[in-house]
């Protein structure tokens, strides 16, 4: 083998062991929820067995998103236990009433309009056909933040090829497109950006 | 081993060469396209509760209604209201982009004197002083509002209150003179008419409310309207009205006085119609030579009108020789014509008279760009986005889309009364005024736009006239209070008054109006105010299925 191949070769492994290895670990930061919050666990001693007991609809119909601190508060006005993280809740959120900070993995940009009520109550999708199965995680996961765009890693899917991936895993407007050519639904451009 | 520069370079093309295998260059287009739409100078919708608000778009005097999406207070969706009995869900192009419009690059911010910035105090002063020189000319674009009261009480000492007319209601000025009833409160009851004829009106392209007859026309194809209802267009070129028309009739250009004539000889002479006369001069023959029709045509076109009554006839302007084959047809007061939707009788003075002698010239900002008045005296513009400098000697920053509150009173063309209020749901981004703030400033004394509408629902409710349009429908006379029925208007219902009675206007022409020859708009668009039209709702709205049947949409 000349001098040359091996020297190309090296550098063609040098890129990809950067491009597959390095770069996926530089591009994400992690970052901590303010909260170390167990969906198994609310699910196995609360009974909260629907998504939608937390995650409700408004009156009108519009998807309230996360549950207010108020919510929290029903059950957590005291200290229900001694762990580090309840003793945060209640003294640093439910006693003065301030929201909860949590880093929302779904966050979508601000020229996107999507309706839970259309997709969950219209077309009877469920939650974990997007969200995944978070009703049964025991573990809080790391919020990875892409830092160019600013998003979160759940956007693109965890995924690096975006291939073979797990059902829910990825947000990406072309996961809206191919959900909606499966379901045979037509949108135009104005139905989800105005 | 000694590394030399040759290494180095093919250490490189192997390193590209293996990158290109990575998921590097296409993750990080991917990124940087989305970190390209977060630039701190771009705008972005606030972070907040979303919620929705009904009320109507005034960029024209056609108010249709709209569904606002706001989030943390800021609108950042329009769409139609789909239950409004007159718009049935249709916007324009240039409503559907609304909310971005406060943002756009040729928003006027500040107030300029000959094209530099200058402050309201002197915009104030120059305009007090200008009102010594001579008489006051206010010019509005969309008369019947609060606003225009406010107007025409300014002006009621100080000089002349005149109103710039839209292309639609220009069209309906031969009845105004024929008749005596003013122009702005004469409609057509299309939702009656068997036979509608266009002479070069864009019917199905931006004429009148959208919603209205595009709505009759889609569902009289889906079959679910009257499939009588016939639509002749007559225009020189073959425009998308014309295209989907039940008869196209092409005709020279400027020659559509001579075929009204012509047919309108036919109708009397082969007894199509009741009416006598007046006969037209103009022979057969002269029309043919004009129009470029033969005379079988013509009188097929003739018999193709008086087939099916009731037929009205609608111009594209004020020609009085097309407005005259409607008295022929006997359209004008009768059901499926011309009607008068309201007993008000007040006409103002056309523009040019006045502004010889006055002293300061106001133009509110419903008044579109393309109309300058031709005067000496200092012109005070208002305005939302700047139209050029030009135009005005001084140019005052309007408020934008739902940025003041207004009323809404009956559309151009509309057959009926109706009357809503578009309340102001976001704060002006700039330092604005309306002009009725400006003058409001000048004289104390002047009544509030707010006391006005308070004083129109009282007349409203006093009347117990007409219905009101909100999530059901009610009559007024069952409505608990004025207060109740302001607030109903507020959040977005319309008052729709009871159709006016048969027989209100009466037109009898002694001998042939002399047609004039003008040169129709090709664009129907030019006759909005320019300079917007964002391009992207444009192109959406046009690829989109919003113009189809209902029946027919996919989504």
């Amino acid at each position: 083998m000349s001098r040359n191949s091996l020297v190309f070769g090296f550098g063609l492994a040098t890129a990809l062991l950067a491009g597959w290895l390095a770069f996926p670990r530089a591009l994400y930061s992690k970052r901590q929820q303010p909260l170390v919050f167990l969906h198994k666990t609310h699910a196995e001693k609360s009974g909260l067995s629907d998504c939608g007991q937390c995650h409700a609809f408004r009156d009108d119909g519009q998807y309230a998103g996360l549950p207010s601190i108020d919510t929290c508060a029903g059950c957590h006005s005291d200290k229900i236990g001694t762990t580090a993280a309840e003793a945060t809740l209640v003294d640093r959120y439910i006693k003065p009433g301030v929201a909860t900070p949590w880093l929302t993995y779904s966050a979508q940009p601000a020229n996107v309009w999507f309706s839970h009520a259309v997709h969950v109550k219209g077309a009877g999708l469920a939650c974990t056909d997007c969200h995944g199965n978070y009703g049964e995680s025991d573990q809080v996961r790391i919020y990875q933040v892409n830092r160019i765009s600013g998003y979160s890693r759940d956007i693109w899917g965890h995924s690096m090829t975006r291939l073979r991936r797990a059902p829910g895993d990825g947000m990406k407007m072309s996961d809206c497109e191919d959900c909606h050519r499966r379901h045979k639904v037509e949108v135009g451009c104005l139905g989800c950006h105005e | 081993m000694k590394l030399t520069r040759r290494d180095l370079f093919v250490w490189g093309a192997g390193a590209a060469a293996g990158l290109a295998f990575t998921p590097v260059p296409w993750k990080l287009l991917d990124d940087t396209s989305i970190w390209s739409q977060n630039w701190p100078w771009i705008p972005q919708p606030t972070r907040g509760p979303v919620d929705v608000k009904q009320s109507f778009c005034t960029l024209c005097p056609r108010g249709c209604a709209v569904k606002i999406r706001m989030a943390g207070g800021w609108p950042v969706g329009v769409a139609g209201v789909s239950a409004n009995p007159l718009t049935h869900g249709a916007l324009c192009p240039l409503g559907f982009g609304a909310h971005q419009l406060n943002w756009h690059p040729k928003r006027l911010r500040a107030v300029r004197h000959n094209g530099v910035p200058s402050s309201w105090d002197a915009a104030r002063s120059a305009f007090v002083k200008a009102c010594t020189q001579g008489p006051v000319v206010i010019i509005d674009g969309y008369p019947g509002r609060a606003a225009s009261q406010v107007f025409e009480t300014f002006t009621e000492k100080r000089g002349a209150y005149v109103i710039a007319l839209n292309p639609e209601t220009r069209a309906l000025s031969p009845y105004e003179h024929w008749t005596g009833v003013p122009a702005t409160v004469l409609g057509y009851d299309l939702e009656n008419a068997k036979t509608i004829v266009s002479f070069g009106a864009p019917l199905l392209d931006g004429w009148g409310i959208p919603g209205r007859f595009t709505r009759l026309w889609a569902e009289r194809a889906a079959g679910i309207r009257d499939p009588e209802l016939r639509l002749i267009d007559i225009e020189d070129s073959l425009s998308h009205t014309a295209a989907k028309a039940s008869k196209w009739v092409s005709v020279k250009t400027g020659s559509e006085g001579a075929l009204a004539a012509a047919v309108a000889r036919i109708l009397i002479e082969e007894r199509l119609v009741a009416a006598q006369g007046p006969v037209p001069r103009l022979t057969l023959a002269e029309a043919s030579d004009q129009t470029g029709l033969t005379i079988d045509a013509m009188r097929d076109l003739a018999r193709m009108i008086a087939a099916k009554p009731p037929a009205v006839v609608i111009g594209n302007d004020e020609n009085p020789g097309v407005a005259g084959l409607n008295v022929v047809l006997g359209a004008v007061g009768a059901r499926g014509g011309i009607v008068r939707r309201s007993k008000r009788s007040k006409s103002y003075a056309s523009t040019d008279a006045l502004l010889a002698n006055a002293g300061a010239v106001l133009v509110d900002s419903s008044v579109p760009w393309d109309v300058v008045p031709k005067t000496d005296a200092e012109c005070f513009r208002f305005a939302a986005w700047d139209g050029g400098s030009g135009r005005a000697d001084w140019l005052l920053p309007a408020p934008g889309f739902l940025e003041e509150l207004t009323d809404v009173p009956a559309a151009p063309t509309s057959g009926f009364e109706t009357y809503g209020i578009a309340a102001q749901l976001t704060k002006p981004i700039h330092e604005v005024q309306s002009a009725s703030q400006f003058l409001a400033s000048i004289d104390p004394a002047l009544p509030t736009p707010e006391q006005l509408i308070h004083a129109r629902c009282a007349d409203l409710f006093k009347s117990r006239a007409g219905r009101v349009y909100a999530k059901e429908v009610r009559p007024v006379a069952s409505l608990e209070s004025a207060q109740k029925l302001e607030e109903q208007l507020s959040a977005g219902a319309i008052w729709i008054g009871d159709p006016p009675a048969p027989g209100g206007l009466k037109c009898e022409l002694k001998e042939w109006p002399q047609g004039i020859a003008t040169e129709p708009s090709r664009d129907w668009s030019a006759t909005w105010p320019v300079p917007i039209l964002p391009p992207l709702a444009t192109k959406l709205y046009r690829e989109s299925a919003l113009r189809e049947a209902p029946d027919r949409r996919t989504a």
